[in-house]
């Protein structure tokens, strides 16, 4: 089925679901499809109050239709299959053929009518995290509305009071349905479109997943040891990058869904928060930052001024969440020799091969044979050799000659003559270095004697095996 | 079949007349009694028996012998040179030589006797002169004849009953040794795993990656590994004497070659169609039991007929499976009937007789019930040895390459490599014990059918699951 509404432009993959459209076409709005899982350009309002629209970050927006000036939009609750990124796919419950659901565009003062039909074996709801609502349509199963059953569909509606950056996800049997993917985005624009005005907006979630290697569906039960930390359920080298114009005004709205916090990093720009779960935040309270936490259930939008052209990396900071799925009670290899053990090891195991003895960056080197639905740890290839990054990680790709409304990836930066890290070709003089580590406020007693420790320095031996 | 032309029934007597013209018949016979044991063997088992008979063909059996250990031995050829060279055997069949000149011997008549008496006692001297003809010896003749004859033919399906449990022992120990070789091989292979993990431990720990804790784990299981690998070895050892022990090899001949695998598990397993039918006609033991009941019969039919001769015949030793001499014989006593007309004998006789029978049937009914215990051991031995082979070894397999894609990936480290390999390696151990347990079961349905009853067979644990318990 193609789309039957134009609203995006040559790109997107949006088909009518055909079921609900047919049997609902009298009352209920239709509810659109998305089959693709890269970034859909962005959806500019055909009718109802203009604004400035947001660009998901491998996700789409969803239309509406306007019904006696009630903006009425469809969501479909039901299993779907991700694509996590190229090569491992996923079963997921998610909105409308995606985890995460298409995000919701609204402008401050629309009267919104959402339909929620659930196509999942088991009941569902929809809480509207962070608006100010009637209290009956916060959509918390057993406190303020009874379960979606299985086939029904609910009706949610209130004005979208205050401007700003929201989420939507189920509050029932929550934790088992949010492990699954179910969540989406949710944008209030100003009334005044010239308000907050930036030139790019980018939206996604961070959300993780407990993917065993080789298998397709996340384990509900995990509680903090996920191995798949996500941009809107995509891993690096899946994530798309954000292409923006040089001295565009970028903001990238990002909410947590996750388990934990995400301290997340841009390189080259500082930027500021402007604006939080409760708001924007006053100009006046702002303050440049290069990494912003973001908490569980705490939403952020940064701002900053794409000044410098480049391929700039983008990531959370904590280093395990930029890997895929890695073994985590896997053994330090650094340092060990593995001369005359190999062989022993090769008449048991023939396709052995020694990995860690240099460090971890074998595995982004290495091209081996994994489990099935499974991405290295790390890969990625940039224009210099393996990225060696996997989960939380994308590039803002600044350019001079990115056309504005433009979002194609312009491919990696060339670096002008002189701008580029080179390698020293002459002579390496031993540096001078300090033999005591410094003084010490509390010395313990009774331990004398060092431990001799070695530093194995990469001898030319690599004989790699 | 041979036995029965031998056989006689009760008949009545005519002493007097046919002990004369009897008296030069019995004549030992070319073979010994050999060819029947050996062709009752062949039928059962596939393989004759051969004697070795001094200053005659005992260098051709050492030559036979000698030819068939220069190559790796296989079932056939084990059992073949037990056959021809296991003493113990050999002295069984010496035994057949006893009885055939007993037969032969009461075939004829004693030689009539002399004897001289002196005796003095204070001045009185006495001689006594007498000539001594054995009267009785000459009225029983044809009677010991007929028992003679029956206790040949016992001592021969004796010797074919311990030639066919010989082929059973020695294929089980031969089994037994193959099995044995390659677990004590594949034992190499889990120390080898349990010494590159150890090594490495060590390596780990004096680079300053793990601590005195893991690196002693990882050595007190190659230290478990060496300990399971000198059992294994010696195991090997053990199984390969009881089959040299068998075959009767010693010296040079201990140095014999087995072959690396056990034969292959056959396509099909045999049907279960008549095999208590075929265990009744084939059974050594039930048939030593008829011969018995038989000749009690024929005892029995000369007590009625004649009142006055008492045969105590002490036959078939039914459980003659310990290794103490058969000991049985009999007597023959001819009474004078002027007191007692030999009523109560009758009904002794009788009782013996029925005794008798019931032995018998209790050896067939018993011999039927471990027909359907073996058969039981050797179709599931076979479905087990089958799913080792067809499901165990390869999900084993399976479980190794999933792993090392893990390993791949960084999801798994190389000591979980390692334990997984020592894993794969204890389910190949598991699965050439069931494929020996298959054999063992195959050679023990036969002797339930062929021989006399093969041992009890419950089915054994697998070995693997200990070991892999171990692993961490
Ligand atoms: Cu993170």
């Amino acid at each position: 089925m193609v789309s039957r509404r134009d609203f995006f432009m040559g790109a997107g993959a949006l088909v009518g679901a055909g079921l609900v459209t047919r049997a609902g076409a009298a009352s209920l709005p239709e509810a659109p499809v998305m089959s693709s899982a890269a970034t859909q350009p962005p959806l500019a309002p055909p009718n109802g109050r203009p604004y400035n629209p947001v660009v998901t970050l491998n996700g789409w927006s969803l239309p509406w239709r306007m019904n006696n000036g009630v903006k009425e939009f469809h969501l479909v609750a039901e299993p779907v299959v991700r694509e996590l990124a190229p090569g491992m796919k996923a079963n997921l419950w998610g909105y409308n053929g995606q985890s995460p659901g298409p995000t919701i565009e609204v402008v401050e003062g629309d009267r919104v009518r959402i339909f929620v039909t659930n196509k999942l074996p088991e009941h569902t709801s929809i809480h509207w995290h962070g608006q100010r609502l009637p209290n009956g349509m916060d959509g918390v199963t057993g406190l303020t509305q009874p379960g979606i059953q299985p086939g029904k569909t609910f009706v949610y509606e209130f004005v979208a009071r205050r401007p700003g950056t929201f989420m939507y996800h189920p509050h029932a049997d929550e934790m088992t349905q949010m492990a699954m993917g179910m969540m989406g985005f949710w944008v209030t624009h100003p009334k005044n479109p010239g308000s907050m005005r930036v030139d790019r907006d980018f939206v996604f979630l961070l959300n993780n997943y407990d993917i065993d290697p080789g298998s397709y569906t996340p384990k509900v039960n995990t509680m903090l040891d996920f191995n798949l930390f996500t941009f809107n359920s995509r891993v690096f080298p899946g994530i798309d990058s954000m292409n923006v114009r040089q001295g565009d005004r970028v903001r990238i709205r990002v909410g947590n869904l996750t388990m934990t916090n995400h301290p997340i990093h841009l390189h080259g720009h500082e930027f500021v928060v402007a604006g939080t779960d409760g708001g924007w935040t006053p100009p006046a309270s702002r303050w440049p930052e290069v990494t912003t936490d973001i908490a569980v259930g705490q939403m952020r939008a940064i701002e900053f001024d794409a000044t410098d052209p480049g391929d700039w990396a983008f990531h959370c900071h904590k280093s395990h969440h930029t890997m895929n799925a890695m073994g985590h009670n896997v053994p330090t290899m650094i340092g060990v020799d593995q001369r005359g053990i190999v062989q022993k090891i090769n008449k048991l195991v023939p396709d052995y091969m020694v990995m860690g003895e240099r460090g971890m960056a074998d595995m982004g080197e290495m091209e081996m044979p994994l489990p099935d639905n499974t991405l290295p740890m790390m890969g990625g290839q940039g224009p210099f050799g393996s990225v060696e990054m996997g989960g939380m990680f994308t590039v803002v790709k600044v350019r001079k000659d990115q056309k504005p409304g433009d979002y194609k990836d312009p491919g990696w930066y060339k670096h002008p003559a002189g701008t580029l890290a080179y390698e020293w070709k002459g002579e390496t003089p031993q540096a001078a270095r300090s033999d005591s580590a410094g003084g010490q406020s509390m010395p313990a007693e009774g331990r004398q004697g060092t431990i001799e420790m070695n530093v194995r320095k990469p001898s030319g031996h690599a004989g790699h095996h | 079949m041979i036995f029965q032309s031998i056989m006689s029934g009760a008949r009545p007597l005519s002493i007097g007349l046919t002990a004369v013209v009897l008296t030069g018949c019995a004549t030992f016979s070319k073979d010994g009694g050999l060819d029947a044991v050996s062709a009752m063997t062949a039928e059962r088992t596939g393989q004759t028996v051969q004697f070795a008979r001094p200053g005659s063909n005992t260098e051709t059996i050492e030559n036979n012998v000698h030819q068939l250990l220069s190559k790796p031995l296989t079932p056939d050829t084990a059992v073949q040179i037990a056959l021809q060279n296991n003493r113990a055997l050999q002295a069984s069949l010496a035994e057949l030589g006893i009885a055939e000149s007993d037969l032969v011997q009461a075939g004829r008549m004693r030689n009539p006797g002399f004897s001289f008496g002196r005796m003095r006692g204070g001045d009185e001297l006495e001689i006594e002169r007498g000539i001594m003809f054995d009267i009785v010896g000459l009225l029983t003749i044809p009677i010991r004849r007929d028992i003679e004859g029956r206790r040949f033919e016992q001592a021969r399906l004796q010797a074919a009953s311990q030639a066919v449990r010989l082929v059973a022992e020695t294929r089980k120990a031969y089994f037994n040794a193959v099995a044995a070789q390659q677990t004590a091989q594949y034992m190499e292979q889990v120390g080898m795993a349990a010494e590159a993990s150890a090594e490495l431990a060590k390596r780990m720990a004096k680079v300053g990656n793990w601590s005195k804790l893991d690196q002693a784990r990882e050595q007190a299981f190659h230290a478990d590994a060496t300990a399971q690998i000198a059992r294994a070895k010696h195991n090997a050892i053990a199984a390969r004497e009881q089959l040299a022990r068998l075959m009767g090899v010693w010296g040079a001949g201990t140095a014999f070659q087995l072959p690396d695998r056990l034969p292959d598990l056959p396509k099909e397993v045999g049907a279960i169609n008549d095999i208590e039918a075929q265990a009744m006609r084939q059974r050594l033991d039930i048939q030593m039991a008829k011969y018995d009941t038989e000749a009690t019969a024929s005892a029995l039919g000369l007590t009625k007929a004649t009142g006055f001769i008492n045969v105590l015949h002490a036959g078939y030793a039914n459980k003659s499976t310990t290794d103490a001499p058969r000991e049985n014989g009999y007597e023959i006593e001819l009474e004078l009937p002027i007191f007692d007309w030999g009523g109560a004998k009758t009904a002794r006789a009788e009782a013996v007789y029925m005794q008798s029978l019931h032995r018998t049937a209790d050896i067939a009914v018993r011999a039927r019930s471990e027909v359907r215990e073996s058969y039981s051991a050797y179709r599931t031995s076979y479905d087990l040895a089958k799913h080792y082979r067809d499901e165990v070894v390869p999900l084993r397999k399976r479980i190794s390459d999933e792993m090392l894609l893990r390993y791949n990936g960084m999801l798994a480290s190389v000591f979980e490599l390692l334990a997984d390999a020592r894993d794969q390696i204890n389910s190949v151990n598991a699965a050439i014990e069931a494929q020996r347990d298959f054999w063992v079961a195959d050679t023990d349905l036969q002797s339930a059918v062929n021989g006399t009853g093969g041992a009890s067979t419950p089915m054994r644990g697998q070995a693997s699951s200990q070991t892999a318990a171990q692993a961490h």
